[in-house]
């Protein structure tokens, strides 16, 4: 039976599972993004701040996801919720870590002009620090989201009725087969391209200045 | 005016600015100049309070700064910068529209002020209105960098160090425009350099400063050249002061003889031209004398001992 029959008679299910696992990467993604941003403000301004949340961040990349679904299920129970939970712990760290590169490499003499000239220290970080470091956070959400596509497929176990569905099936059934598997794997990889594209675009239309003022 | 008094700026134990006092005229160009380490940036950057001094007060017109809106001061206050620090993702026009959105004026009134300030500064607005500041040569940029200090049109201008990383060519026309503007604009403008030849050439007073911000000479340039206060001064001015001061004294202020009988020497200087250009032709003619012309008028005649009277 050839993948592409399989995933077409199967699409009943596939489909809303793939629905359900977007909806999922979206979630986490909006959250993500926004608790993100404001802890990497944060660790742009402070050494200590960002030698804390970086440490913190990648500790919690290092957690399994089977186990972090796991333990996050005691507390807010099964299905979709501690799957959500867990990918916005998994994604802050790219998020906070490049929010806080991108800020930090914004030239002294540009933000010095920007306060000299009577902007506010919120009107410097809105129409200056924030604009020019929308290349390298945006490269932050894009490495964060294609990560969390993946790892969603793991909530599966957990009782999220997403694409990790087809494949905890097969692997977990005997008669369980390649295509099965694929069936899963390949709409998550779609989703993860198309994904990555996107971001890519709006990467490209933020740099407007950015990337040409690096070489010249 | 803006008044410096008995201010001082520490770091720690170090102290950058010491007991500074010091009255800028409105309408003046004053030049605090000095070595690296004599606390002129910081003694300028303490006007816009970007450094808060230690002690002591900074006042303009009178009004102690320390009692004002920080932002609303600075934004009272042009602000141009070695690097420049254009906003590079911002268009020539919108960088010099920062001041004036942030202090809220209308779209048109904006955009007509940009309009005027690229024009100022020798840019024309459909040409470079719309560029990124990547595709500026660096003079181009500092020219933006002056535009966009001016964009509200502040009465007190802070230039510091602003075309130090200029090639020598460029950085003589740039100081040549920003004389040009002064007389249209008459703006207070203090401006920071470590160069003396751009200090005595752009001041109509220079602010000489030493390691440690104590203020060595404050004076007018000729002044400066003429009777340089301590060995520090004449350290730092350095060789052959009194011909370089020849280049800032007008042949105006020499004495001329009347011409004698035996005719107006063939060699002609315009009666604007410095004491240097007129001691170069005197140098040149035959005779050692030079006839002085303004346009069609012949004022008298120049030679070396007129220079020489008229240099002391």
């Amino acid at each position: 039976m050839s993948i592409i029959t399989y995933i077409v008679d199967n699409w009943g299910t596939l489909g809303p599972q793939a629905v359900t696992h977007i909806e999922i990467v979206a979630m986490s993604m909006a959250a993500a993004a926004l608790i993100g941003l404001i802890l990497g403000v944060f660790a742009a301004r402070s050494e200590r701040f960002s030698t804390l949340i970086l440490g913190v961040t990648s500790t919690l990349l290092t957690v399994p996801s089977f186990a972090l679904f796991g333990l996050l299920s005691i507390w807010v129970g099964l299905g979709n919720p501690p799957v959500i939970v867990g990918l916005v712990l998994y994604a802050l760290l790219p998020v906070v870590r490049n929010t806080a590169t991108g800020i930090r490499a914004v030239d002294p003499a540009v933000t010095g002009a920007a306060r000299g000239m009577g902007m506010s220290p919120i009107q410097v970080l809105a129409r200056v620090e924030m604009p020019l470091a929308a290349p390298a956070i945006l490269g932050g959400l894009r490495q964060a989201t294609v990560m969390v596509v993946a790892i969603a497929t793991v909530g599966a176990t957990v009782g999220a009725d997403d694409l990790g569905q087809p494949i905890l099936e097969a692997l977990g059934r005997s008669s369980g087969t390649l295509v099965q598997v694929l069936a899963g794997v390949i709409p998550v990889a779609l989703i993860g391209l198309t994904a990555d594209l996107i971001l890519a675009g709006v990467q490209r239309t933020l740099s407007r200045g950015t990337a040409r003022e690096a070489v010249g | 005016m803006i008044t410096f008094d008995r201010v001082s700026k520490l770091y720690g134990r170090v102290t950058a600015v010491g007991d500074l006092s010091l009255e800028i005229a409105s309408g003046e160009i004053v030049v605090l100049a000095g070595p690296s380490g004599c606390g002129k940036t910081t003694s300028l950057t303490m006007i816009n309070r970007l450094v808060e001094p230690s002690s002591g007060t900074i006042s303009i017109d009178g009004r102690d700064t320390a009692g004002m809106d920080v932002n609303a001061l600075r934004r009272s206050i042009g602000y141009v910068i070695q690097q420049v620090g254009l906003f590079p993702h911002q268009t020539v026009a919108e960088n010099i529209a920062t001041v004036p959105r942030l202090a809220g004026w209308n779209r048109r009134r904006i955009a007509a002020r940009v309009e005027e300030l690229l024009e100022m500064v020798g840019l024309p607005p459909v040409e470079y209105g719309r560029r990124l500041p990547a595709e500026l040569s660096g003079g181009e940029r500092q020219r933006v960098g002056v535009a966009r200090a001016l964009g509200a049109d502040p009465e007190i201008l802070l230039m510091d160090e602003p075309f130090g990383a200029i090639d020598p060519v460029v950085r003589v026309r740039l100081q040549n425009e920003l004389l040009r503007l002064q007389k249209v604009l008459h703006k207070t403008i203090v401006f920071v350099t470590h160069d003396i030849d751009e200090a005595v050439r752009i001041g109509d007073r220079v602010a000489l400063l030493s390691q440690g911000g104590v203020l060595e000479q404050y004076a007018r340039p000729v002044e400066l050249l003429a009777h340089p206060a301590s060995p520090f001064v004449a350290q730092f001015l350095g060789e052959g002061r009194m011909v370089r001061r020849l280049a800032l004294l007008s042949v105006r202020d020499a004495h001329l003889a009347e011409p004698n009988g035996s005719g107006l020497p063939a060699e002609t200087v315009g009666a604007d031209a410095s004491l240097r250009d007129a001691l170069d032709a005197v140098l040149r003619a035959e005779s050692g004398r030079v006839t002085v012309r303004d346009a069609d008028t012949v004022l008298g005649v120049i030679d070396s001992e007129s220079i020489r009277e008229a240099s002391r």
